[in-house]
């Protein structure tokens, strides 16, 4: 009892806040219906996913979708739940397909700052993560990644290539995912600073052997 | 005299007012007024130095004389003798000795440069004993040195066809003895030698062990190796004095090119092999333990001991086999090394073969007791050996069809097995076994022959049959292909030993050959081997399957190492766990970082390890 009648006076000062936030959630959840998938209960899958493009008109390929599921925090490809959904909107502070699309760029604002990018980076090699269990991303798929992510990275095509003609590994880890991000962010681009004997990733190893060779 | 005349002045009058006593005063003036008189002075010098150099010239001169004047020198005070006589003394000597050096090595050789270097300084040594001040034995030695031995050390050492290195070429023990001494007078005198020993001794053997001649004779191969390090233990005992830095010179040289062939464990254990075959027999007990040490003098320079360990598992394997072995005890011993060497892990599974070994002869004797009880004694006799799997280097599951009589006391041998064994599981191993068989061939010539599994198999067949294509052979047998042709080209293909023909009489076998039983078989033996077993050198393929299995085994012991060390620091940086894991792992191979670097990355995968957020070079253990 004591507890409740302490809380009272709180409650009543965000009680106006509460009721339109409660509105907010209620277009959220409506905007999510217009979406979701016929056969399965609160999910978009990707027919949903691939409407919702067409309403904001981008791709579906496009890196703001990327950013729109990392902001979700969308833990299956393909796929948002209404969890991930009203998270993700709530956070964003939209309801509604223009506001959306006009939040779309700030995202991009967002993941400038380095630490967040960080975050992004990581999320986006674990989205492509479809299999329970799989750990590994095939360098196919890692290839398009790196390039929808870091595309305008000085190093990046080059290792694009480099990761195309070698032979040796047909699949990237996590840690070799990340380290290259550090890497990009450390390395000029003759490679001048790097140091083998700094622990890098046998991979980035090779490619800077073969870059070198080219050169 | 005078002074015991004026001995009264002296002790009153002197000590009071604080003049010059007597006798020193007459020193003084003898000093002043005699030896260092102009006229004297240089003549006195000119004298003594002039008589030293006929000394050194071979003349004979007054020592007495020599001995009395320097005495006198000595008695007026220290700085004469310095000043007068020993300042002037080392700079001529000096000047000699350059001469003479210069002399010497433009017309001698080495060797005797260095006996006359020695001599003179010997001569020194004496002269100053003789009449000089003792002193002065430094000082004077010091001349020589430098003059004799470091202004030409470079020169001598490096000298075209007498320098050190043909001394160590032709086992010049005193030379390089006389080398030693000297040279250790002077810095840095030994440094120079060891270097160029070492440099040599790279050379060496790096040929001998690059020399595709070489490569082609594995014995041959680490005979020389082993004359080799004993040639230099010798120079080293002999002529350096034991001197513990040349030993750690030769121990770095050997292991720098031992480990420049990676074929070298192969060939180390197949010399053991032969050795343990047939080289040791009648050899005395001693002899057999200091070729043992030896060997395994040579087996401490490797890196990759873990290789040296599998092909030693799959030679003790045929030896122990085919009962090869000359002495159990020369087996033993250098298995008791190997583990004193390495440690326990390393030859436990060798020790397990023994026990495998020994436990089968038991089992026969049981098994035989029961044949003979029972009342079975027209089958052939089976002598098996019962191998626990993964201590023995075998490769599984090549079967064969073994003919109906073997069969029937296998089954047997089986059921005897496994009715004292509950639980196990026997699979027969054909492609390792040998067999003893009775042929009568055409002119009513009976032979034993000796062959292995696969050719008894075959030549069973030939009970039944005269002549039978490959094809239907192999349908028959089930050996493999590979096997069977090789067995086959044993039996028809060696001169002396063809107790099969082959039709057409060529070396290759074809699918479609016959083989028609030899009537005309003849040999002067009763007895007749027909295939050999002998450890052999790996083809190109065998070696690389070998390294192969060996890279894989050496995976996990890697990641253990990196686990262990990382359980016990928590953190640590990419520097330190290589180096940590490079010691763990010494006593059995040499990892190389990248290989290690990839066993983190895959820990990393794994979850047992993290990369610290900030500093990239920190691991941290994940428990």
């Amino acid at each position: 009892m004591r507890r409740s009648s302490t809380r009272k006076p709180a409650a009543a000062t965000t009680n106006a806040g509460n009721r339109a936030a409660a509105k907010e959630l209620e277009r959220i959840d409506t905007l999510f219906g217009q979406y979701a998938d016929k056969n399965e209960e609160l999910t978009i899958g990707p027919e949903g996913i691939e409407q919702l493009c067409r309403d904001l008109g981008v791709e579906p390929t496009d890196i703001k979708i990327l950013l729109l599921a990392w902001k979700l925090q969308a833990a299956r490809q393909g796929y948002f739940s209404l969890e991930e959904w009203r998270r993700g909107l709530k956070a964003m502070r939209v309801d509604t397909v223009d506001k959306l699309r006009k939040a779309l760029p700030s995202l991009q604002l967002e993941v400038a700052n380095i630490d967040v990018f960080r975050s992004f980076y990581t999320f986006a090699f674990q989205y492509c993560l479809t299999e329970p269990r799989q750990r590994t991303l095939d360098v196919e798929t890692a290839c398009q990644m790196l390039e929808l992510v870091l595309g305008d990275q000085p190093h990046v095509s080059s290792f694009i290539t480099f990761l195309q003609e070698q032979k040796e590994y047909k699949v990237l880890t996590l840690d070799q995912w990340t380290g290259y991000l550090r890497f990009c962010e450390e390395i000029n681009p003759d490679f001048s600073n790097y140091d083998e004997n700094q622990a890098w990733p046998l991979l980035l190893d090779n490619y800077v052997e073969w870059a070198k060779a080219k050169q | 005299m005078i002074r015991d005349i004026l001995m009264y002045m002296d002790r009153t009058y002197v000590t009071n007012f604080k003049k010059t006593p007597v006798h020193e005063l007459g020193l003084n003036l003898w000093r002043d007024h005699v030896v260092r008189s102009p006229k004297i002075k240089s003549r006195l010098l000119e004298t003594l130095l002039s008589f030293i150099h006929r000394e050194r010239n071979g003349d004979m001169i007054n020592r007495g004389l020599m001995r009395n004047i320097i005495k006198m020198l000595m008695d007026l005070g220290p700085s004469v003798y310095q000043e007068d006589f020993e300042k002037p003394f080392l700079e001529v000597a000096a000047g000699f000795y350059k001469m003479e050096s210069q002399e010497f090595i433009e017309c001698c050789d080495c060797g005797d440069y260095l006996k006359k270097a020695e001599k003179r300084l010997n001569e020194e040594i004496e002269r100053v004993s003789h009449y000089l001040d003792s002193k002065t034995e430094i000082k004077i030695t010091a001349v020589v040195e430098k003059e004799m031995i470091s202004s030409h050390m470079n020169h001598l050492v490096e000298m075209e066809n007498s320098g050190l290195v043909s001394m160590l070429a032709y086992d010049r023990y005193e030379d390089l003895g006389r080398m030693y001494n000297l040279f250790k007078r002077v810095s840095p005198g030994l440094a120079l030698v060891r270097d160029v020993m070492t440099a040599h001794l790279r050379n060496m053997g790096k040929q001998l062990v690059t020399d595709p001649e070489r490569l082609k004779d594995p014995l041959e191969y680490v005979r020389c190796l082993l004359n080799e390090k004993e040639k230099y233990d010798k120079i080293i005992t002999t002529s350096f004095n034991n001197d513990k830095s040349f030993q750690n010179v030769l121990n770095s040289s050997f292991e720098y090119f031992i480990n420049l062939n990676a074929r070298s464990p192969e060939f180390i254990s197949l010399f053991v092999d032969d050795k343990l075959r047939k080289s040791l027999k009648g050899v005395t007990e001693e002899d057999v333990e200091s070729l043992l040490d030896k060997v395994m003098m040579l087996f401490r320079y490797l890196q990759e001991k873990d290789i040296f360990e599998k092909y030693y598992k799959q030679h003790l394997a045929k030896r122990l086999l085919s009962a090869k072995s000359v002495s159990e005890d020369a087996e033993r011993s250098l298995i008791l090394k190997l583990k004193t060497e390495c440690g326990y892990q390393f030859t436990s599974k060798l020790e397990s073969m023994f026990l495998d070994m020994k436990t089968s002869k038991d089992t026969m004797q049981g098994f035989n007791a029961m044949l003979s009880s029972s009342d079975i004694c027209d089958s052939p006799s089976l002598s098996v050996q019962v191998l626990t799997t993964g201590s023995w280097p075998t490769q599984p599951g090549t079967n064969c069809n073994l003919p109906r009589e073997i069969l029937a006391i296998c089954d047997k041998f089986k059921t005897y097995y496994l009715s004292t064994h509950t639980g196990r599981r026997l699979t027969w191993l054909t492609n390792m076994g040998t067999a003893d068989l009775k042929a009568d061939f055409g002119k009513g010539q009976r032979h034993e022959l000796n062959v292995s599994t696969y050719q008894m198999c075959v030549l069973m067949l030939f009970n039944a049959a005269d002549q039978m294509t490959y094809k239907e052979i192999e349908l028959a047998t089930d050996i493999p292909p590979v096997d069977l042709k090789r067995n086959l080209q044993s039996l028809a293909c060696v001169k002396g030993k063809n107790v099969l023909q082959k039709d057409p009489m060529s070396r290759e076998i074809n699918e479609d050959d016959v083989f028609i039983f030899n009537e005309n078989f003849s040999s002067k033996f009763f007895k007749v081997k027909i295939s050999t077993v002998a450890a052999q050198k790996e083809n190109e393929p065998e070696k690389q399957e070998t390294r192969q299995k060996v890279e894989e085994d050496r995976k996990p012991q890697i990641e253990a190492a990196i686990v262990r060390i990382m359980k016990s620091r928590r953190i640590l940086d990419h520097n330190n766990i290589v180096s940590e894991v490079t010691k763990q792992l010494q006593s059995r191979f040499l990892p190389s970082p990248v290989v290690i670097k990839k066993r983190i990355e895959s820990l990393i995968e794994r979850e047992f390890l993290e990369r610290d957020t900030t500093d990239r070079k920190l691991y941290r253990y994940l428990a």
